[in-house]
């Protein structure tokens, strides 16, 4: 009988812990931080508490005191649902998270400012002669790979070989790209070499282009902001490139850190850079490991990473009142936006054509779906302020953002009037409004799946439309998958009249790719004399010139907004927390932290 | 048997050539293809086009399965686009790690199941068997993510004792006993899960099997003989009752190589079954197309093993 007893209680036991985890699993962690980490006092942080009222202000930087510990080991978590590919080259890689490892052992040669220009800190300099259209990049000083062999002008020429080789397969090989002078000849197989890039000495090389415009500037029109190890890439041909181990095992880099071990698709070790030309690490390693996303606020909690790549914003609730975190934010480069199908695009001339008779071409009809659209209270309600209300579509990142623009705040009544004022009146006393003609009026909407409150999302705004009095019905009858949904949009499939999707912008902010005559990704197909003339100043060579530059955006912004074919819906934060053993870390894109500077204060990350 | 088994085999090849056919044909009708999912600003929807040409995206669908049959006979299942290397390559990488997941989870479920359901059909109707059974119950019930959640709450995050994600430190020296014992040490976690989940079917046939055997006549003689209960129970009932169980025996092993897209990602294990779903979503069409034909393979094959097994435990069944 005794036997029995114990058996039965180790059942029970085992039943009431699956109870407690079911009961609290997600949101029992906060009580047991507040004990664990009493003694570990000292930390302060500069930025974060007294503006913590402003819930949508996560702060950029946090510093902590505490005497720094000599090396250590710095510990990453990749949140990723997947493997990563493990492609260590910046010609061929095409993963964001290859991207998120890589970005420790860069082969960047040049330095950004907060807009993303290059800068004169880097390990080259760019000048650019506007005239003659050609660029020089000059290596600043002796600068060494990390095994040792000194960087020279072919390093810098060879990358343009690799991504210009008729071998090549990635997305690079592109309309940039052939600006430089002779790339394409190179590409077809009739030159061994790239006739524009020539070596000037040892430590240079020039660029003939076929135009320049600002975009050089943030390495646009062609230019290339990598150097690659010739020395170590130059014997294996550019097909077998991406299978090499010089790509995937051990490349030779030019960053802080070195790769020194990898696990396929989980893990990374990476050792200081005693050749890095702006001083070795001050950390001794660096391990990268992925987490899968439904785990990483846990193990945050827990303390097995100082920083995570990316955080899921719909998990903020469980890491924001850890102890032993910071949560740091900033602004994304990206937008989230409401597009209005206007056109086709010609697939054959490559030009979207604008069509007069369509659905939604009546500004005062977009105006009113966009005032009516309550974007405020779904940043607040289903974001916790992580999303703020868009007013244009250049981020507020970049400092060609226009903060003066209004855009379109929730407001249903001066939606109702222009629709009002456009026609659009309810005939039948449905409470539906019809079109000027008296017919029943329908928008399709086409949105994506994706996580659980998207569809919570959209019928909301559908709730907002029909509040106004229009009848708004999704494709499909209900969300659409990422591939078929981009399949639809980009082909102008004739049952959208509307669609909800984002942008992310990438590091230069010209708007011609998006927005065009020509370019295929201007899913809206809008396009006019106007609005053309205003694209082109963004990018003229008048525009070299910062102020007018700047001038050419806002101007462009003003009339995106007024014409309201593509609204902004939301800005997204990046949320970005940091174990409280680092040091300092800054997350500004003006002022980042360098990876040779990050210190840590104890031996493992704080619980 | 060996005339049965070569024609079993033989007759595999057309039953895999019209699977190939067929999931050849509904992959490229999926909306999307791999490119999709590269769409930003800055790349040129130009050169997008040049690699779809070059990928042959644009010939008809026969030319294509020509080129992917000629192909695949020679051993050569493309490339993947995502990962950008040979089929062959990555799923090997994948199927090895599965693999070892596959044997501990199968090692583990028959050492739970086997005494579990052993002592249930013993002591039938006692409270061993009811809470057992009632154990069964839960594990059948519970959904295989919840579970796995939770293990890697309590062991994983809570108590520490296992690692939570991986299959191996990225510190250790590869071929040092460490290694071993590391990569081991992190399959413990995600193994138990799937064992625990997997027991249910074993335990009941176990208790039916044996119940029912209690009553045969064998039974009987060997008790009347004198022979203790024990003895009874190991050398006879215990051996008739397993036979329904090693039925299942090659379905469950080649079941196992197909993965779980659950358990995989809960503990981030880079198996099949997480890059089975990544490759569909990612319209990654040769390692959709290499995998499937793989699993239908496999499931062919655990049926010609589970007859297999069958006829060599029970020498009452012969196929022919």
């Amino acid at each position: 009988m005794k036997k029995n007893w114990l058996f039965l209680s180790v059942l029970f036991a085992f039943m009431l812990i699956l109870a407690a985890c079911n009961g609290g699993g997600g949101s029992g962690s906060e009580k047991g931080t507040e004990t664990d980490n009493t003694e570990k006092s000292g930390e302060t942080e500069k930025s974060g508490e007294s503006e913590a009222t402003n819930d949508s202000l996560l702060p950029m930087e946090v510093t902590n005191e505490g005497e720094a510990i000599q090396g250590g080991t710095l510990r990453v978590g990749l949140v990723a649902s997947s493997p990563f590919q493990g492609i260590f080259n910046y010609e061929l890689y095409e993963d964001a998270y290859d991207s998120d490892i890589l970005a420790y052992m860069t082969n960047s040669i040049f330095d950004v400012d907060g807009d993303f220009l290059i800068t004169d800190k880097g390990a080259a300099k760019l000048e650019v002669d506007t005239d003659a259209k050609t660029a020089t990049v000059t290596l600043q000083g002796d600068y060494k790979w990390s095994d040792g062999t000194p960087v020279t002008a072919e390093d810098l020429i060879y990358p343009y070989e690799i991504i210009g080789h008729p071998d090549y397969t990635g997305v690079r090989y592109d309309d940039d790209f052939r600006n430089i002078v002779g790339a394409e000849e190179y590409h077809n197989g009739k030159a061994d070499t790239i006739s524009g890039i020539t070596k000037v000495d040892d430590k240079s090389i020039k660029i003939q282009f076929k135009k320049v415009s600002p975009a050089i500037y943030y390495g646009g029109d062609g230019l290339w902001g990598y150097a690659e190890p010739k020395h170590q890439l130059e014997s294996i041909p550019v097909k077998d490139l991406l299978a090499s181990d010089a790509v995937r095992k051990n490349p030779v880099t030019l960053g802080a850190f070195k790769l020194d071990k990898v696990v396929n698709g989980e893990s990374v070790q990476l050792v200081a850079n005693e050749h890095y030309f702006k001083g070795k690490p001050k950390v001794d390693k660096v391990v990268i490991e992925v987490v899968p996303p439904t785990s990483i606020g846990e193990a945050l909690r827990t303390g097995k990473y100082d920083l995570a790549t990316s955080y899921p914003t719909t998990q903020f609730d469980s890491i924001k009142s850890l102890e032993n975190i910071s949560v740091l934010g900033r602004p994304e480069l990206s937008y989230s936006y409401i597009g209005f199908k206007l056109g086709k695009y010609d697939t054959t001339a490559k030009v979207n054509v604008f069509d007069e008779k369509s659905k939604m071409n009546n500004v005062e009809l977009r105006q009113a779906i966009a005032f009516a659209t309550d974007v405020e209270g779904v940043a607040e309600k289903f974001y916790q302020g992580l999303r703020v209300r868009g007013n244009s579509l250049i981020p507020p990142v970049f400092s060609f953002y226009d903060e003066t623009l209004e855009g379109y705040h929730y407001d249903p009544e001066k939606a109702k009037e222009l629709l009002d004022k456009a026609g659009f009146k309810d005939v039948d006393g449905d409470g539906i409004r019809e079109d000027k003609d008296g017919k029943k009026f329908s928008i399709r909407l086409a949105s994506m799946a994706g996580s659980e409150t998207d569809e919570a999302i959209v019928e909301y705004f559908r709730q907002n439309w029909k509040e106004v009095g229009l009848d708004v019905q999704l494709t499909t009858g209900r969300l659409i998958e990422f591939n078929a949904f981009y399949d639809k949009v980009q082909a102008d499939d004739p049952e959208i009249d509307m669609f909800m999707a984002a942008w992310n912008t990438g590091t230069n902010p010209s708007p011609a790719g998006l927005y065009s005559v020509g370019a295929e990704f201007n899913f809206s197909r809008y396009v006019s004399p106007e609005l053309t003339k205003l694209l082109a100043a963004i990018d003229s060579e008048d525009a070299m010139d910062q102020e007018k530059r700047s001038k050419a955006f806002r101007e462009w912004q003003e009339y995106m907004s007024d014409k309201a074919m593509v609204v902004p819906t939301f800005f997204r934060t990046e949320v970005i927390p940091v174990n409280k053993r680092v040091k300092n870390y800054n997350v500004d894109y003006a002022n980042l932290t360098e990876l040779q500077d990050i210190e840590l204060t104890a031996d493992a990350p704080i619980k | 048997m060996w005339k049965t088994i070569v024609r079993r085999v033989i007759l595999m090849i057309p039953q895999m050539f019209v699977l190939s056919l067929i999931i050849f044909v509904l992959a490229k009708q999926m909306p999307g293809d791999p490119f999709t999912g590269l769409i930003t600003p800055e790349t040129d929807p130009a050169r997008i086009e040049e690699l779809r040409i070059q990928a042959g995206y644009y010939d008809p669908w026969y030319i294509q399965y020509y080129h992917w049959v000629i192909n695949a006979f020679q051993g050569d299942f493309g490339q993947s686009y995502t990962y950008k290397l040979a089929v062959s390559t990555l799923i090997g990488e994948r199927a090895l790690n599965t693999f070892w997941l596959a044997l501990l989870s199968t090692i583990l479920v028959y050492l739970i199941a086997i005494p579990l359901g052993m002592i249930a059909g013993r002591k039938q109707d006692t409270l061993y068997d009811k809470s057992i059974t009632l154990y069964s119950f839960i594990s059948y019930a519970i959904p295989t993510f919840v579970l796995g959640l939770i293990f890697l709450y309590i062991f994983g995050y809570r108590l520490m004792w296992f690692p939570t994600s991986g299959t191996v430190d990225v510190g250790v020296e590869p071929g040092t006993l460490e290694y071993y014992w590391n990569r081991l040490y992190h399959l413990i976690l995600p193994a138990m899960t799937y064992a625990i989940l997997a027991t249910t079917t074993i335990i009941q046939y176990l208790r039916s099997e044996i119940i029912d055997a209690k009553t045969q006549d064998y039974v009987k003689t060997a008790r009347s003989k004198g022979v203790p209960m024990k003895i009874i129970y190991r050398r006879h009932i215990f051996r008739n009752s397993l036979l329904p169980i090693a039925a299942f025996l090659g379905f469950t092993i080649t079941g196992l190589l197909g993965g779980s897209i659950f358990i995989e990602t809960i503990f981030g294990f880079p198996g099949m079954g997480q890059l089975f779903i990544h490759s569909v979503t990612s319209r990654d069409y040769s390692v959709i197309t290499a995998l499937v034909m793989l699993y239908g393979f496999l499931a062919l094959l655990g049926s010609l093993l589970s007859d297999i097994i069958m006829s060599i435990v029970d020498p009452r069944i012969r196929i022919d």
